[in-house]
């Protein structure tokens, strides 16, 4: 078993989660205690329904845990409301999907400057335009998401969750719509990225090449961890 | 940080400049206040046009008006004593010409008329009083009488001395049977029609440097009993100007309907946009912004397109004043000269704006709810919003646009009644939306994979079955409404009222002639019937405790207040009269004078019986107690009397008969000969013509009203194409997975056809009846007509509804059902 030490930027203990209610609620997540040392990196596998997605959302302030603690960052989620929560993510938490999500009526470019907008970080639209250079999209910064190809909308999607510095980044299976030689090719610049950053990283994924990648990996089956070891 | 400004940036980059997604906000938007600034536009010109030109349309700056008599050497002398007098006549007469007789406005004019603007003629010279043996007519005399050089009016020849372009004072005369025909007062004179006891109306106009009120005040003390009506510059039309504004008010009304059924529109489409944004308000969510800043982002995009729809709308509403001008020409009163009506835009724009906000703000703050981890999960995790925070903004518009409406109207209580019967019908429809998706839910699984799909479709999660009832509804209810009272008006003008109605009035019958009168008229149309009553006019001055002069405004419906009525006088109780209370006199009856009052009068002034009622008959005001309360029948178009007075009260002024002929069919014109041949002095009208000239007038209205009410039609249909497009997104997920799993295009067709054929039909059962409800409604109380609707042509045009909605709806799905499965699952 991985035992933590330092600083923690992840404190969650006993998280519960339960969607729908009645005879319809879903216990997703039952009982999840996660500790993660800033600066490090962590691959959460796991089947299909096992959890991964429902952890990451909580862990990010996506979703609010049912029962248990969440600390990130310092910040105590389950004492937070939606908003507190969208403050908390400005600047200190970012994400990358494995549907890229990004917006769709605006330019490469702005997609990587809004977080940095919100977040109230002064020329945000000059450290956009590094951001995108330091993921070799300097050529594509006016162009529209339906413009780009699958790889360049994810590694946009990267240049945005790092543009603001932040000190997490969750991706949830970031190479799950991409090709195997695109897909690698990101991992590479994600890991890059985060490393330049000294960000810590959480990633979702079921490639098992990727996981080992990471300092530490995680691993739930039916809402709870059942394995946790370094790399 | 400035939120606002942030939000304002986020916004401006991600709003669709070309409006993709709120064009049903625009289109909505722009619709009701093009409707509202075009209604408002017009009645305010026309009413600014009205007050502007009071000079030219009073003939004066003031004017005094009786009946029966001219003003008095004391009441002359007094008028002198305003400014310059101008001294007209005015009596319905007939202008004879061998044997066409045609019903003509007799118009005596002194030498100083007219005192402002020209009278010109056809051929462009500027003419005053004609010699006294010519006389000036107007052109559809002029039409009538073909190659005519002269006229006979009562015992006098005329030559026509041209035809009248323009003349200055005609809307300021008010209603009129026949064209007007103009000479001199000492032609007036030598017809012979002025005898003691004629009908005609007399006017003395002045040209004052003084306050023309303070004027008519001084007047009217010094001669208070004498019966006199004045009116000043500032108000010279008041019955146009009383039109315009309740057709401004009501057509106002209308406009108001089609905003709010807009404003639907508008929920609908700014829920929808904002559906569609749903992943990149959840993205947004998780990059780090918070409820309020996404609310502010998406209120201002819907706030500016609803600004540009908007100033759309009012653009409309400025170039609708002179394109009506053009295209309604004679129809209106005046013809308003272009200039921008600002009270009309800014209140049309300010109902624009409330309105949208209103119907915007439920879908934005349930926007700015949808959580980051909606990026998740489907588009079926629906979240309640929290009405504890929208409802203050919701009624606070509600609120705020009931306000503006009632403030702007004369007639508070009639606005309030109709803004209550839309919202009642849209909480009406909505309320049934609800119960179909309830019922939908609870309805036993049919085998049928199509028809469960069918009914699913009304009740899951996300389903829109409440707006497309209530899109539906709102179109239905509007055709039935309108095919009610149009076939309803149709009837009345049609069927009802001439089969009722007389084939001649007579005016003017001298009483000791009138066996010879109704010889005459036996004599060529054996089988003819001739009712005569005497006619006098007179004005009510006072009743009860009330001084009619002291009263700021008149009750409403106290219409026989208003200036001078018929009055009359029966031994008998008349016919078409039912009595509802107190006791007819005997015939002989000696004692105090006394009155018999129509009930409908009575309960609006309050009278009860004993009370006195004062008026003025030939410059001398007298007095009598109220005897009885009659039940009135005003559709038999004979003659009816809001007054009748015992005969000692009024008998002894002197008077003249009127009378109604019914003829056999066909023997109208022989009539009209033999009696213009016996009595030159008696004007006959034909009934025909008169209701030949009610039937353009109330065609007129209809058509305004008609032309109102389909732009609610309009807002209708945009609406139900929006409902459709917002029904879209789930009935695409349907459509593609059916196609998926192997369903032909004609099966899918088939799913939402019996969704809307079934959504439709229940709907129709509702629409009918509010339709039918609100249709009773103006036609008996507003129009005051008989409720005759064609349930024919109801019943097709409910059905032509329900064809055209069901061709909407498959219409609007077509491009999901033409799209290729794998085309369109990618979009899902």
């Amino acid at each position: 078993m991985y035992e933590p030490d330092g600083d923690m930027v992840i404190d969650a203990r006993n998280v519960t989660l339960t969607l729908g209610e009645g005879e319809g609620a879903t216990s997703i997540l039952k009982g999840i205690d996660l500790l993660v040392p800033r600066g490090t990196s962590v691959a959460l596998l796991g089947a299909s329904g096992s959890g991964k997605s429902s952890l990451m959302a909580v862990l990010s302030g996506l979703e609010r845990a049912t029962g248990g603690d969440v600390r990130v960052a310092g910040a105590d989620f389950g004492a937070m409301d939606e908003d507190d929560l969208a403050i908390a993510r400005r600047g200190r938490i970012g994400i990358v999907l494995q549907a890229f999500h990004l917006l769709p009526t605006m330019t490469a470019l702005e997609n990587v400057a809004v977080p940095m907008e919100l977040a109230g970080i002064s020329d945000a639209f000059g450290r956009a335009r590094t951001e995108l250079a330091a993921v070799g999209l300097a050529h594509r910064v006016d162009h529209y998401p339906a413009q780009l190809s699958g790889g360049e909308q994810q590694r946009v999607a990267i240049a945005r969750a790092l543009g603001p510095r932040p000190l997490l980044v969750f991706a949830d299976e970031p190479t799950g719509n991409l090709d195997a030689a695109t897909g690698a090719k990101v991992m590479d610049l994600l890991f890059a990225r985060r490393a330049e950053a000294q960000a810590t990283l959480v990633v979702i994924t079921h490639d098992a090449a990727l996981a080992a990648r990471c300092d530490r990996i995680v691993e739930l089956s039916d809402g709870h961890i059942v394995a946790d070891r370094r790399a | 940080m400035n939120s606002w400004r942030t939000a304002w940036r986020i916004a401006r980059r991600e709003l669709d400049w070309h409006f993709r997604g709120l064009r049903l906000l625009l289109v909505c938007l722009f619709i009701g206040v093009a409707a509202l600034a075009a209604i408002g536009s017009l009645t305010d010109a026309i009413g600014r046009e009205l007050a502007a030109r009071g000079q030219l349309i009073l003939g004066g700056d003031v004017e005094f008006a009786t009946s029966g008599r001219a003003a008095t050497d004391a009441e002359m002398e007094a008028m002198t004593r305003i400014g310059r007098v101008s001294t007209t006549a005015r009596l319905q007469a007939s202008a004879v010409d061998g044997d066409v007789i045609v019903p003509i406005q007799l118009k005596a004019v002194d030498a100083t008329y007219p005192l402002y603007g020209a009278l010109t003629l056809a051929n462009g010279s500027r003419v005053g009083a004609p010699p006294p043996d010519r006389a000036w007519i107007a052109p559809a005399l002029a039409e009538r009488l073909g190659a005519a050089r002269t006229i006979r009016l009562g015992n006098a020849t005329f030559r026509i001395g041209g035809v009248i372009a323009e003349e200055p004072d005609r809307l300021g005369e008010g209603f009129a049977l026949g064209p007007v025909v103009l000479v001199s007062n000492a032609g007036l004179a030598r017809t012979g029609l002025i005898q003691p006891g004629s009908l005609f109306e007399s006017k003395y106009r002045i040209a004052t440097r003084g306050d023309p009120q303070v004027a008519v005040d001084r007047f009217q003390r010094t001669f208070a009993t004498a019966g006199w009506e004045a009116k000043t510059r500032d108000n010279a039309a008041p019955g146009a100007t009383r039109f315009i504004t309740r057709m401004g008010e009501f057509l106002t009304l209308v406009g108001l309907a089609a905003l709010v059924i807009a404003g639907i529109g508008i929920g609908n489409g700014v829920a929808s946009y904002l559906a569609a944004r749903r992943a990149s308000i959840a993205m947004l969510k998780v990059l780090g912004a918070t409820a309020p800043l996404i609310l502010r982002i998406y209120l201002l995009q819907v706030g500016l397109v609803a600004v540009v729809g908007a100033l759309a709308g009012l653009l409309v509403g400025v170039v609708a004043v002179p394109a009506i001008v053009a295209l309604a020409g004679e129809a209106l009163p005046v013809r308003p000269s272009f200039a921008i009506e600002w009270r009309a835009l800014a209140l049309a724009a300010a109902f624009g704006w409330l309105t949208a906000i209103g119907f915007a703000i439920a879908p934005l703050a349930a926007a700015a709810q949808i959580p980051a981890a909606a990026l998740l999960r489907g588009v079926t995790d629906q979240r309640a919003t929290s009405w504890r925070r929208t409802a203050p903004w919701i009624v606070a518009t509600i609120a705020a646009v009931v306000a503006l409406a009632l403030t702007a109207s004369s007639r508070p209580w009639l606005s309030a009644g109709f803004l209550a019967a839309v919202a009642m019908t849209l909480l009406l429809l909505g309320g049934l939306g609800i119960g179909i998706r309830e019922v939908a839910a609870r309805l036993p699984r049919s085998r049928h994979p199509l028809v469960r799909l069918a009914v699913a479709g009304l009740h899951r999660p996300g389903a829109r079955t409440a707006a497309l009832v209530v899109a539906l509804g709102i179109g239905l209810t509007l055709f039935v409404l309108l095919a009610a009272i149009r076939t309803s008006i149709d009837a009345n003008i049609t069927r009802s009222i001439p089969a009722r109605a007389p084939a001649l009035f007579a005016l003017d019958v001298p009483r000791d002639r009138l066996d010879e009168f109704k010889r005459t008229i036996v004599g060529v149309a054996p089988g003819a019937e001739v009712s005569a009553v005497p006619l006098m006019r007179g004005t009510i001055t006072g009743y009860a405790n009330t001084r009619v002069a002291d009263l700021a405004e008149l009750p409403e419906g106290a219409w026989a207040l208003r200036g001078e009525r018929g009055l009359t006088y029966s031994a008998t109780l008349p016919a078409g009269s039912t009595l509802t209370a107190g006791e007819w006199w005997s015939a002989n009856h000696a004692g105090p004078p006394l009155v018999s009052v129509d009930e409908r009068l009575a309960r609006v002034l309050d009278l009860k019986l004993g009370d006195r009622l004062s008026y003025t008959l030939l410059g001398v005001e007298r007095s009598a107690t109220i005897a009885s309360f009659r039940r009135i029948d005003w559709e038999t178009l004979g003659f009816n009397f809001v007054l009748v007075f015992s005969p000692n009260a009024i008998a002894d002024a002197p008077h003249n008969l009127s009378a109604t002929v019914e003829l056999p069919a066909g023997r109208d014109s022989v009539v009209v000969r033999a009696l213009n041949a016996r009595f030159p002095s008696v004007s006959v009208i034909e009934v025909r013509g008169v209701l030949a000239q009610v039937r353009e007038v109330v065609t007129a209205m209809a058509a305004a009203i008609a032309a109102a009410a389909s732009v609610t039609i309009l807002a209708g249909i945009t609406v139900l194409i929006g409902a459709n497009a917002a029904a879209r997104e789930a009935r695409t997920y349907d459509s593609v997975l059916l196609r998926l799993l192997g369903a032909t295009r004609r099966q899918v067709l088939v799913v939402q056809a019996l969704d809307t054929l079934f959504l439709a039909s229940v709907v129709a059962i509702v629409a009918l009846l509010l339709g039918v409800s609100g249709a009773w409604f103006v036609v008996t109380q507003i129009f005051d007509f008989v409720w005759a609707p064609g349930w024919a042509v109801v019943a097709l045009t409910l059905l032509g509804g329900i064809v055209v909605t069901l061709a909407v709806g498959l219409l609007a799905n077509w491009p999901v059902l033409s799209a290729r499965p794998a085309q369109a699952l990618r979009q899902l």
